[in-house]
């Protein structure tokens, strides 16, 4: 790349990054407003005039966050266990698999993406309430354990592995499982990667379904707890961008650690110039 | 890890030829087996429960009281709910405007950060953002920006292009353009990630060798990069337009939990929303809305596999 | 065993439970399985109250130790729920004919509960109850077409009007501050003329209650016919029409809830609000340079001023009914009440409470004289809002007076059809 065509991508780059990550600030300098800050002026004041820490603080003492934090970290593992393991066994399957009803049953995943969610939920809980999983954490999880979008893009990443790689060890006399697991399975990581980013910001942020599912406080999730901070009878927006913050920086953090591993079937095969 | 030279490194999806001429034969239930945990959670929690909405869609039960077979009364009803047409409407325009520029935009994104290094890895993080903030957040964010008296109609005064305020969240079509952008913004990080993950397998000769001819940057984004992701795009297409055609929570906030100045921007899943769910429910009612909802999806889907199927061949 | 047969089984044993507790809605049939209270007080029983564990968490343990104590044997599990989805976490429970012995609801949510026979009515178990309320507030709860009455009164909300006078002034509107509609709306034509989009007097489109302390009848005396499309009500949906023609409402405010309505007030882009006992102290926290110029005159009315009331009902699927009943009564007495209202800005509903010096002693605070102009409010206000005014009605007539308002609909039958719309939401 010339000199002039790197200045034109990160100029670029910086523009998106403006413009994505922009709006985090003002939620980030709400969140350090002090009382003395007026939050609806006009004009909106970016740079708090009373900064503070105070409504960081104030979080941590009004909701049990680290309780809050263990039980949506569970439900986020059982999610993301069960989607990256799920869906990848039955992705390979549609994808490299022959066997009768292979096309019935990709349908039926296809079928699965399509249901309104909304016109199916009090069903849902009625279910989960009927198995006895009402008011727990493994009841918030199941129903989205295995999403049927993530099990199509599993179906879709191992298609794109040549068929030479996997007949090769078929012809070596490779089971089913080793071929799996040997074979195909690394050549998709980055794509298992993206499930699992995937399934944990959904289990994270969800709101209404552990709503639905959970009763008792000690089993709350942290959009539940941190919904605590709206009272009937007062709210502070502070305290309410505190608390997002609070909750945004686990996803932040799992992301930033896992986008690296995007690149390994491409480092596998040498950096692009 | 080492990789054979591939011939055709991104083999289009066809599907295998029948009866495979390999040494060892799988059991006949292996496939069941790496199937099951899957299909048994799709089956119970979402294929299950939606026969039952189909059961309902034909009665009239509510919420409380289970309701009594009516025929194809609720389909009636929805046929002259003026209601139910705009939000076909709106639902239908955001698929059409939506989904090109989800299909197009967060490849050239992808493109963009793709690559080894801390700062880039900085930007993929980034541009992840909007997505996982919570729609609440984000329609908070929208609103202040597009107010009568927000950022964007101030910095249009000030510049003397307008006059008087731009209704970007009470004129009907702008309200839904708005959201449009607001999906869009939101959108992008999402398929992007998706897109750099189905480049990761693009094999390196391939640019190599475009390299060697002399391609440009430009050029090799054209020549290698698109074609090499193109079942991907053709799966972004179809999850975008599932995503763009129940369009909720855009709407939802930027209208400030309404449907919008007089209801003209409710879309057909917050008609769903509004019918069927709280105490007083008409589960029937909205039962029939989401079948209705669900037949267009799968028109929708069915066209776009055909129309690619036909490219391909 | 193989994975097919396992997929097979799974949804069938899950189809037969599912079957068995009626996926299509709860079961109704046995609205008079319980009209008498029977057994004694003792046993667990749930409280389950709605956004109210922050900042009274204190007070809402006594409560349930109080009467723990005062009756050995008794344990009460306090729920509560967070700020959002209430309705959706209600519906859920109640589909699953799981609700909460003893449950917070507004008269709306009773009525839609009441009518499936979900609620005990409390009429029938306990006669005498009715003295130790106020009667507007026993009243909101009592449901002529079910022919019962379905919860305890608890407490009640009604606020002053806040007037931003800096703005009121900017637009050339000064004298007395409006307390009727008629001069509400002869200021907010005044402000219009003067300051365009940049001010306006109201924020937000009528709302049912709004209807009601108009002095349009909204509904019939058999409680079973909705009546609001009246001349009277069209005169009201006019004024609002008059209004946006001369620019004295924004198109953002045809749309907005109650919350964007205060948002609005606090960045000082409307003169008026509506608000409650708690608006001040919000004000102060939140936009202390708008409290500083906003000033508090009677809640604008043609009739009685209009109040809000919760309730606590008592599921009739109950296993200790007695108890339920015993701790319903109990919270709502007068003592609790009380100490419940000098902790929470709001009023008290027993019969008496309002008496107490509380709100009757002034001490020269902002906020007392608030407090006590309120609680007067309060002992003369009506619930206008219809208990079978569903919120689905509520959003649709928004929608209907949105249009009539933008000139796409006829008034007449912008309300024509939210009548016909609410009708139909009524229980058959």
């Amino acid at each position: 790349m010339t000199r002039g065509q790197k200045a034109l991508r990160y100029g670029v780059l910086l523009g998106f990054f403006l413009l994505l990550a922009g709006p985090l600030l003002w939620q980030l300098s709400l969140s350090l407003k002090g009382a003395g800050d007026d939050l609806y002026a006009q004009p909106p004041q970016l740079v708090p005039s009373d900064p503070t820490l105070g409504n960081y603080s104030d979080v941590l003492d009004r909701v049990p966050v680290l309780r809050y934090v263990a039980n949506s970290g569970l439900v986020a593992l059982m999610v993301v266990g069960g989607n990256v393991i799920g869906a990848t066994l039955a992705g390979y399957a549609l994808a490299r698999m022959k066997f009768r009803f292979r096309g019935l049953v990709t349908g039926l995943f296809v079928v699965a993406l399509l249901v309104p969610i909304e016109s199916i939920i009090i069903a849902q809980f009625l279910l989960v309430r009927s198995s006895g999983l009402a008011d727990t954490l493994l009841g918030v999880a199941l129903p989205t354990c295995v999403a049927a979008l993530n099990v199509l893009l599993m179906r879709n990443a191992f298609q794109a592995i040549p068929p030479e790689l996997e007949e090769a060890a078929r012809v070596d006399g490779a089971g089913v499982w080793r071929r799996f697991w040997y074979i195909c399975a690394p050549q998709v990581r980055g794509v298992m990667t993206v499930v699992a980013i995937f399934s944990f910001v959904g289990a994270w942020n969800d709101f209404l379904w552990p709503l639905i599912v959970l009763s008792s406080e000690e089993n709350y999730t942290l959009t539940l707890g941190l919904n605590r901070l709206r009272g009937t009878f007062f709210s502070d927006p502070r305290l309410i961008a505190a608390g997002t913050i609070i909750a945004l920086a686990p996803i932040i953090a799992v992301f930033a650690l896992l986008q690296r591993y995007f690149f390994r079937g491409l480092q596998a095969g040498g950096i692009k110039g | 890890m080492s990789t054979p030279t591939l011939v055709k490194p991104v083999p289009p999806p066809t599907r295998q030829g029948r009866g495979g001429v390999g040494r060892t034969h799988d059991r006949w239930w292996a496939p069941w087996l790496f199937l099951a945990p899957a299909l048994g959670i799709v089956v119970t929690f979402i294929l299950f429960p939606f026969v039952n909405t189909l059961a309902l869609s034909v009665t009239d039960a509510t919420l409380l009281k289970p309701g009594h077979f009516i025929g194809v009364d609720n389909f009636v009803r929805l046929w002259d709910d003026e209601r139910f047409r705009t939000a076909m409407t709106n639902s239908l325009l955001y698929v059409v405007c939506v989904v090109p520029v989800m299909v197009a935009a967060p490849l050239v994104l992808a493109a963009l950060v793709n690559g080894g290094g801390r700062l880039l890895g900085f930007f993929r993080t980034a541009y992840y953002l909007p997505v996982i903030m919570s729609s609440v957040i984000v329609g908070l964010i929208w609103t202040n920006l597009l107010d009568q008296r927000g950022l964007v109609n101030e910095v249009l005064r000030w510049l003397s292009l307008v006059n008087e305020p731009v209704g970007f969240l009470s004129d009907r079509w702008l309200t839904l353009f708005s959201a449009m952008l607001v999906t869009i913004w939101s959108g992008l990080g999402y398929y992007m990630v998706i897109y750099l993950a189905a480049m990761a397998n693009i094999d390196q000769d391939l640019y190599d060798a475009a390299s060697v001819d002399g391609a440009g940057p430009v050029r090799r984004f054209l020549n290698v990069t698109a074609p090499g992701v193109r079942s991907t795009s053709a799966l972004i297409g179809l999850f975008s337009s599932v995503a763009a055609f129940r369009v909720f929570g855009e709407v939802y906030v930027l209208t400030g939990g309404t449907g919008g100045l007089g209801g003209q921007n409710v879309t057909v899943t917050m008609l769903i929303q509004q019918e069927g769910t709280g105490l007083q429910a008409e589960t029937g009612y909205a039962g029939a809305i989401s079948v209705v909802m669900f037949v267009v999806l799968g028109g929708l889907l069915a066209g776009q596999l055909w129309y690619q199927n036909r490219g391909e061949r | 065993m193989s994975g097919k047969r396992v997929l097979l089984a799974l949804p069938a044993v899950l189809a037969l439970s599912l079957s068995a507790c009626g996926v299509a809605g709860g079961s109704s049939d046995d609205s008079d399985a319980q009209s008498t209270v029977s057994g004694e007080v003792k046993g667990e029983i749930s409280f389950q109250t709605w956004n109210l564990k922050g900042g009274y968490e204190e007070y809402f343990n006594g409560l349930v130790k109080d009467f723990e104590e005062a009756n050995p044997g008794t344990t009460v599990k306090w729920i509560d729920q967070p700020a959002e989805g209430y309705q959706d976490k209600l519906s859920a429970d109640a589909a699953a004919g799981a609700l909460p012995d003893v449950v917070d609801v507004g008269p709306e949510a009773a009525f839609t509960l009441a009518s499936a026979g979900m609620l005990l009515d409390l009429s029938k178990t306990d006669a005498e109850a009715e003295a130790n309320y106020l009667p507007k507030a026993w009243e909101a709860n009592h449901f002529p077409s079910l022919g019962g009455t379905y919860a305890y009164p608890w407490y009640l909300n009604t606020g002053p009007s806040f007037f931003n006078t800096a703005v009121l002034e900017k637009c050339g509107v000064t004298g007395e501050l409006p307390t009727s509609y008629d001069a509400l709306f002869t200021a907010g034509m005044t402000m219009a003329e003067k300051c365009k989009s940049d001010a306006s007097m109201v924020g937000r489109l009528p709302a049912i209650e709004n209807f009601g302390s108009y002095g349009v009848p909204l509904m019939d005396e058999a409680g079973t016919t909705f009546t609001f499309n009246d001349a009277k009500g069209v005169e009201l949906v006019n004024h609002y029409k008059e209004l946006f023609a001369a620019g004295g409402l924004t198109e953002a405010t045809l749309n907005e809830l109650q919350t964007g309505e205060v948002d609005a007030f606090k960045a000082g882009q409307v003169g008026w609000l509506p608000g409650s006992s708690y608006t001040l102290k919000d004000l102060k926290e939140t936009a202390p340079k708008i409290a500083e110029t906003t000033e508090i005159s009677p809640q604008i009315t043609n009739d009685q001023p209009n109040m809000y009331i919760e309730s606590l009902a008592v599921s009739a699927k109950s296993e200790n009914t007695a108890t339920a009943v015993a701790f319903a009564k109990f919270a709502t007495d007068r003592e609790n009440q009380l100490a419940f209202s000098q902790q929470a800005a709001i009023f008290p509903s027993a019969a008496g409470a309002l008496e107490d010096e509380y709100f009757t002693k002034d001490d020269g605070t902002d906020e007392t004289a608030l407090r006590l102009e309120s609680a007067k409010a309060v002992s003369e206000a009506i619930v206008y809002w219809p208990a079978a005014f569903s919120s689905k009605s509520v959003d649709y007539l928004r929608e209907q007076i949105a249009l009539a308002v933008l000139g796409k609909k006829d008034v007449q039958e912008a309300l024509d059809e939210s009548v016909e719309y609410a009708n139909g939401n009524l229980p058959q």
